[in-house]
């Protein structure tokens, strides 16, 4: 069975790092990127099955960067990270077509659960 | 009784309100990258405890980097500690460097958030004024509040705070598409109170800038 790719966005270097580490450990392949435009370099180099993404970001937040990535991969199912601060946003973002959001800091189990769901629904698309 | 006290109450409550967001949302990110590190920390143990031989280089450097977190976080703490007692009510005297390099510190990453930079010159040597140190706080904040809302993406604001004869300058700049100095100078009227000095807002040449003078003591 191929592994699964996940392309991870969220400007917190050190989580990034960590995170990689710890979905790869469970079988995923794993890209990151630490701001909008190395993401978007990324999703225009390769193909991801689902992408990860922190809705507060410097710059490009991250519900700018899912306008934009949605505009051109309709079909790429994006889990947001969120803050209690910030689950409105993370609500707007659902209705922008997030796959679903989690609140920090995140279970890995409970993120590993929610990639194979929106990994299942791309596939139901493309089918 | 003064009948614009509740709305300075009201923006005074909204700016500490703002401050303690951002903080939360800090330090929310360094429990976050802890708690990845201690999983991490985890899944390796767990490794090891099925056959795998231990990297004890990349279990030393994990743990220093938890360790790292930690330092981070405290001074997150203690930045926060200083603003909040500015609001203790003691108005006999205070360091106006020190208190513009903590707030300056405490909304880097609002700036960051939205896109700019926040460049602070402050000098080495303690500036010692009287008056209401969260007043002079709130101030600053507004001005720099007021320069970044101006801002496009990659642009700067500049604070910059130096001796000038007997007294100490804050001046607090950028780049601007327009004026609204009037408004502003009202607001930061509203939000001096307590401080003794004298406030200058100018719109010239494409930069906005706002200017606080207060006497040295």
């Amino acid at each position: 069975m191929e592994r699964l790719r996940i392309l991870l966005v969220d400007d917190e270097a050190d989580l990034v790092s960590a995170l990689a580490e710890r979905l790869a450990l469970r079988g995923f392949q794993v890209q990151t990127a630490t701001s909008a435009p190395a993401a978007q370099q990324l999703l225009r180099e390769g193909e991801f099955d689902v992408l990860i993404l922190d809705v507060k970001m410097p710059g490009t937040g991250g519900l700018k960067l899912l306008a934009e990535i949605k505009q051109k991969r309709p079909d790429l199912p994006a889990i947001l990270f969120t803050g209690h601060g910030s689950v409105a946003d993370a609500e707007r973002g659902m209705q922008e077509g997030a796959f679903d959001y989690l609140v920090k800091p995140v279970q890995v189990d409970d993120l590993v659960e929610t990639i194979y769901r929106a990994a299942g629904r791309k596939m139901e698309l493309e089918r | 009784m003064n009948e614009d006290a509740p709305d300075r109450l009201r923006e005074d409550l909204a700016f500490c309100g703002l401050i303690a967001a951002d903080v939360s949302h800090e330090l929310r990110n360094v429990l976050s990258v802890i708690g990845e590190y201690a999983g991490l920390l985890d899944d390796l143990i767990g490794l090891a405890e099925q056959g795998k031989p231990a990297d004890y280089a990349k279990l030393r450097k994990l743990s220093a980097n938890i360790a790292r977190q930690v330092k981070r976080g405290t001074e997150t703490m203690e930045r926060f500690s200083r603003f909040a007692h500015a609001a203790d009510g003691q108005t006999s005297g205070f360091d106006l460097a020190a208190l513009v390099e903590n707030l300056a510190a405490l909304l880097q990453g609002r700036v960051s958030l939205a896109g700019c930079r926040l460049e602070a010159e402050l000098p080495a040597q303690s500036l010692p004024v009287r008056g209401d140190p969260f007043a002079l706080q709130h101030l600053v904040f507004l001005s720099i509040q007021w320069v970044l809302d101006s801002l496009e993406k990659g642009e700067s604001v500049r604070v910059k705070l130096l001796p000038q004869g007997p007294a100490a300058v804050i001046c607090v700049s950028g780049p601007a598409a327009g004026g609204g100095a009037d408004r502003v100078r009202q607001q930061v009227a509203a939000a001096a109170g307590g401080c003794q000095g004298t406030i200058e807002t100018a719109w010239a040449n494409g930069i906005l800038s706002l200017t606080i003078t207060l006497p040295i003591h």
